[in-house]
């Protein structure tokens, strides 16, 4: 018979592995709990004793205070710190002190809500007083609709309802905008780039009409750790905020482990798969009934580790104990996936970022990342899924090739020690403003000197008129269009249109498997690409890019795709620039052309990732306007080392700042993108241009621009800190083809540029 | 970056790409700019808002500093609306205060004088906050005459003007007749009022008949659809010939606030009166068709019995149905009408006679489903005891599925299985017995 080993065996094994870089290990903290604070209602108190609750953490005591004061608050709260009770306490209490009173709870996720609701009704039910609380979403039916505007006290939604269906109704909603006492936003950190700059401008909106209505609401927002918690909660709400950033909630003890695969190539210091690596590691702990979590980076990534791990299993029933998680699912899917996981149906789960959000899957013992998740901020939030309540947890990095997972794994230091990063907005981004004025004219007249947020909008109020949009009459602007603006604006990307993904492998039921935004459909979805959904291979069979749909037939094969893109950039308009080394080099920031075009697929091999074969994509253009930051080098530097060793300078040079500027800024990878040209058509130079590819641009470029010399201090530190010779595929992308000494020119290149300011 | 800068270079793009797109042309257009520079923009939009007025033969209305376009008009009682006479309707009236049964198009307790025939235009079809209404009509008869008045809103900046007058002239009346008003046009009038209720005077509680509601019910089977361009045309006989199609309401109306000039919303202006008249003539004509007595088909008493039937008026129901029987020389009808008499019957525990009913249908050869012969079968074992004969309509329930039906195993097995169930029973039953 198969013995189980215990995590604690487990655990000894791995300590001898050759593979393990560092070991950390982060001691178990106690909790700093404090009583009930004397203001707080009776029942609550009683309520909560009844839960098992006798005193409260310092920060959950801490929020309540402040709220009370009427203080907007920003609470730091890690995974499992009892966030929930930082906002439902002061809120509960306020609605028990003036039957009126109103809360409007915004979570990025539907999931996230339909939780929130359940835990609030829990807290309700047991103190016996009346007060409703429901989610308002998509699927709410119409006849409870009526009675949530009317008399629901606490209202919990997404940004998206907000925008589209509340506050465009806001005349139904009186009873709500007139007695609106407290805003909860749970997930800030989630409102980040393009999301969170419209997010802010919802918010906007929505203090407008509160101000309309004559209430003036309280914000209280959590946040998973980042470094500007304050600043961020304050250019989302255009409010001043209490920073609560003491946690006094325990923490178990925590095995934080660095694994780098031992390297199978020496001559290009190719190390083998992290895939791979992980795979092996996931099976030891799913083996032996530990439930595991496993983050992958991208979606293939996961059904691709899921295939593997499935394979641990043959039974139909026994494959269904291992689970992908990742966007693209139906809802219904999803909720099984979760529900599973906290039953302990589900052993172990494969996932792309989307568990990083405070989805309940209750306890799980183990994390695997594949790769470094890119960010110390996600980094973290993806380990605080293990072990929430349990007696000892595991982490595992499991570096790839990456230069970045590389400086990580030898520079434990440099994680362990680093603040996660900032999270940036731009709600002034004209692209994404202009949308919104729209929709708040719809709502309520602009009037000539009112101010959206802290913006003066009469000059793109007189645009809107002379477009047709707005009319202008007696000192205000007033909606004169027959459409409903909300409906054509998207919060959560470009384009709100999604390629639906169609199953026809069986003509009899043709059944929808999913969506997918067009931009990821254009290197996802192209005719004979194969996709993978739950763990299950799909080709595509046709790709109706008018009618934004993808049919796909199941099928069995030994590889899979991945798609190359074409990017051709142009100039359109330097706005700011600096030269730097006498005339040597040149940063500038400025408004660029993109045009994007899918040009050929490769099928790669499962296990041996061989390239097998290869196919066009015919797919048009795609072009967009956004802002960018560019170095540029002057032909004399380029001489100095040579025209053809300078293209792979700049080839190396783009594959490091591809990881590093996103990291810099803190955004996903996708957030932006990175073109090098030898000769760019705008100044005749050799360029490396760094876009956000968002039309109009989010701000990511920006700030790139300003610190271009830290981030190429980054840049150096990386490719100085791997332990190649000479540069290999893992710091600079390049292998063999390179010039034997590329590693320290780009050195001396890049010190050069540093000494000189 | 400034956002007046970000702006110019948006501005700058949106240019550049529709440049692309289309040639616009500016040069054919009039300028005769300097010489409207004299004033200012509102200035010579009031001037020709006042000409535009005279056009239309409305009088322009202030309230707060604002205006409204008030146009009314007189239409003799015996100017025909369709097929009708507005005088009509006071006969109507009084027929409706004769009646004993409830009804939701039933004028019981009210004057003629008292209904408020209404229909509104608005700048868009969604249902939020945005949406305004820049036409209000309404049509009261009394014994002097039709008085159809239409508010006009001159510019989304005289809300307050408008909801005032309209308001105040509405006050007596207590009874809408709208076409889809409860979905559409009253909640609007609620939503706009949230922006003007200070300062004008309550919404009046009124009473409400939807003419769509009834319509529907009436002809959902004659018709394609039942909007009430349609219902018009095809009911009544009404052809309005050279009418401004609803869905171009809006767009005319943002062209009239640019430069206001009467030819452009007086096509809508007129749609609206007609809505309006054409509710007077519906009204009438659905009322008539509720009494029942003339005027009526078989098809639209079955529909109108059915309806008494759905607010359980069950006596009105009854009567509707048996009338129908003795008049319809359709046979389908029939069938129908008998089926129905027995579903009231049996709920008034009335088994006799619904079972009279059940069984009408089953000799005149008129069975539309096996449906028929399990009630009779129901009825015969629960409330005669006629084992023998309940066994017997029960094999002929099996018997017609199998006759008639091409069906899917499952679905068969669905449908066979409680019958199997019961003719078992009802052998047993049989057996015990002898």
């Amino acid at each position: 018979m198969k013995v189980r080993q215990s995590i604690e065996n487990l655990l000894t094994i791995l300590r001898n592995n050759p593979n393990i870089a560092h070991w950390h290990t982060i001691p178990e903290r106690h909790a700093q709990s404090v009583s009930f604070p004397e203001e707080m209602d009776q029942r609550l108190i009683e309520a909560l004793s009844h839960r098992g609750i006798s005193t409260l953490y310092s920060h959950q005591a801490e929020a309540f205070l402040k709220v009370k004061e009427g203080k907007n608050i920003v609470a730091v709260t890690p995974t499992a710190s009892g966030k929930t009770l930082c906002y439902n306490l002061p809120v509960l209490q306020g609605i028990i002190e003036k039957e009126s009173n109103r809360a409007l709870y915004l979570f990025p996720t539907k999931a996230l809500a339909q939780d929130q609701k359940s835990e609030m009704n829990e807290l309700i039910d047991e103190m016996g007083i009346s007060i409703k609380s429901y989610t308002y979403d998509g699927d709410t039916p119409g006849q409870i609709r009526q009675k949530i505007r009317q008399a629901g006290h606490v209202v919990i939604t997404n940004p998206d309802m907000l925008h589209s269906a509340i506050l465009p109704h806001h005349t139904k909603w009186v009873s709500l905008f007139e007695n609106l006492q407290y805003v909860v936003i749970d997930e800030l950190h989630t409102y980040r780039g393009v999301f969170g700059s419209h997010v802010a401008n919802v918010i906007r909106r929505l203090k407008r009409i509160c101000d309309y209505y004559g209430s003036h609401p309280v914000f209280i927002c959590t946040s998973a750790t980042i470094q500007n918690p304050r600043e961020h909660a304050e250019i989302l709400t255009g409010e001043k905020m209490h920073l609560i950033d003491k946690n006094g909630a325990p923490s178990v003890r925590k095995h934080f482990i660095f694994y780098n695969p031992p390297v199978v190539n020496y001559a290009l210091n190719v190390r083998k798969s992290a895939t791979l690596e992980v795979r092996d590691l996931a099976k030891t702990f799913l083996k032996n009934d530990i439930q595991t979590i496993v983050f992958a980076k991208s979606r293939v990534r996961v059904e691709l580790l899921l295939s593997y791990l499935q394979q641990l299993n043959t039974g139909r029933h026994e494959r269904s104990k291992i689970r992908a998680y990742r966007g693209g699912y139906l809802p219904s899917e999803r909720r099984a996936i979760e529900k599973g996981l906290r039953s302990g149906e589900i052993m172990g789960v494969v996932s792309t970022n989307a568990l990083e959000l405070g989805v309940d899957i209750g306890q799980l013992q183990v994390c695997i990342m594949t790769g470094y998740p890119g960010s110390v901020a996600s980094t973290w939030q993806q380990a605080g899924r293990a072990g929430r309540r349990q007696d000892e947890a595991v982490i595992v990095m499991v570096a790839s090739s990456d230069p970045l997972d590389q400086y990580i794994v030898h520079h434990p230091d440099y994680f362990f020690e680093r603040k996660p990063e900032a999270v940036r907005i731009n709600p002034n981004n004209v692209i994404i403003l202009i949308d919104h004025i729209k929709c708040a004219a719809y709502e309520l007249p602009f009037q000539v000197g009112d101010r959206f947020g802290d913006l003066e909008v009469d000059d793109l109020c007189t645009y809107l008129a002379d477009e047709d949009v707005l009319h202008f009459q007696a000192n205000k602007w007033y909606w004169m269009n027959d459409a409903f603006p909300a409906t054509n604006i998207s919060l959560r990307s470009a384009t709100q249109e999604n390629v639906v993904i169609v199953d026809q492998t069986h003509p009899e039921s043709v059944q929808i498997i999913g969506e997918m935004d067009r931009f990821s459909a254009m290197t996802m979805l192209y005719e004979e690409a194969i996709y993978l959904h739950q763990g299950k291979q799909y080709q595509v069979e046709e790709l109706d890019w008018e009618e934004k749909k993808a049919y796909v037939r199941s099928i069995s094969v030994n590889y899979y795709t991945d798609a190359n893109l074409a990017v051709h950039l142009d100039v359109l308009d330097v706005d700011q620039y600096e030269k730097e080394m006498g005339e040597k080099v040149e940063r500038a920031f400025g408004d660029v052309s993109v045009r994007a075009l899918p040009t050929l697929f490769k099928k790669i091999r499962f296990e041996t990732h061989e390239n097998i074969g290869s196919g066009p994509i015919h797919l048009p253009e795609e072009e967009m306007h956004t802002s960018a930051a560019w170095i540029s080098f002057s032909n004399e530097v380029v001489e100095e080392v040579g025209k053809e060793t300078f293209e792979y300078i700049l080839l190396a040079l783009s594959h490091v700042l591809k990881t590093a500027a996103s990291l810099f800024v803190m955004c996903d990878v996708g957030d932006l993108s990175v073109v090098p040209m030898i000769k760019s058509p705008h100044n005749e130079q050799s360029t490396i241009f760094i876009y956000d590819r968002y039309p109009g641009g989010i701000g990511l470029s920006k700030t790139i621009y300003h610190k271009f010399p830290e981030l190429l201090e980054e840049v150096t530190s990386l490719i100085e800190g791997c332990h190649c010779e000479k540069g290999c595929p893992s710091c600079i992308g390049l292998g063999e083809e390179a010039p034997k000494n590329i590693k320290k020119i780009i050195i001396d290149l890049l010190k050069e540029t540093k000494s000189c300011h | 970056m400034s956002l007046k800068k970000q702006l110019e270079r948006y501005k700058q793009k949106k240019k550049q790409k529709s440049a692309h797109e289309t040639t616009v042309s500016q040069e054919g257009q009039p300028s005769n700019h300097k010489e409207r520079c004299k004033f200012s923009k509102e200035e010579i939009y009031e001037k020709e808002l006042r000409l535009a007025a005279q056009n239309l033969q409305a009088d322009i209305k202030t309230f707060d500093n604002q205006m409204v376009l008030i146009r009314s008009k007189h239409i003799d009682l015996d100017e025909k609306i369709g097929p009708y006479k507005g005088r009509q309707l006071f006969d109507i009236i009084s027929k409706w205060q004769e009646l004993t049964f409830t009804h939701p198009l039933s004028a019981q307790g009210l004057k003629a004088e008292e209904l408020l025939f209404f229909d509104t235009e608005t700048t868009g079809l969604d249902a939020g906050a945005g949406n305004m209404i820049f036409l209000i009509g309404f049509a009261r008869v009394s014994e002097d005459g039709i008085t159809l008045k239409q508010y006009f809103l001159p510019g989304p900046g005289h809300e307050t003007a408008f909801y005032y007058h309209f308001l105040t002239d509405c006050r007596e009346l207590k009874h809408l007749v709208t076409y889809n008003g409860k979905a559409f046009d009253w909640p609007r009038v609620k939503s706009r009022y949230q922006f003007v209720q200070d300062r004008v005077p309550k919404l009046p509680a009124f009473g409400h008949f939807d003419l769509l509601h009834a319509s529907r019910r009436l002809w959902k089977n004659r018709l394609e659809q039942t909007r009430l361009q349609t219902v018009e045309k095809e009911i009544l006989g009404i052809d309005r010939g050279g009418d401004i199609p609803g869905h171009m309401a809006p767009f005319l109306y943002f062209q009239f606030l640019k430069q206001p000039k009467a030819s452009l919303v007086e096509g809508v202006i007129e749609h609206n009166f007609q809505d309006i008249l054409t509710l007077i003539s519906l009204y009438i004509h659905l009322s008539i068709k509720c009494f029942g007595e003339e005027n009526v088909d078989d098809d639209e008493q079955f529909e109108i019995a059915r309806w008494f039937q759905y607010l359980k008026c069950n006596e009105e129901a009854i009567a509707r149905f048996e009338k129908l029987i003795h008049s319809s020389s359709s046979s389908e009808i029939n069938a129908k009408a008998n089926r129905n008499l027995g579903d009231l019957y049996k709920k008034q525990k009335n088994y006799s006679m619904a079972l009279k009913y059940y069984l009408n249908i089953i000799e005149t050869g008129q069975v539309e489903d096996e449906s028929t012969y399990i009630e009779v079968a129901k009825l015969l074992e629960h409330h005669y005891k006629d084992i023998d004969q309940a066994l017997k309509y029960t094999q002929c329930a099996m018997q017609f599925i199998k006759d008639r039906h091409i069906i899917h195993t499952s679905d068969l097995s669905k449908k066979m299985d409680p019958l199997i169930k019961r003719e078992n029973r009802l052998k047993r039953k049989g057996n015990k017995k002898n």
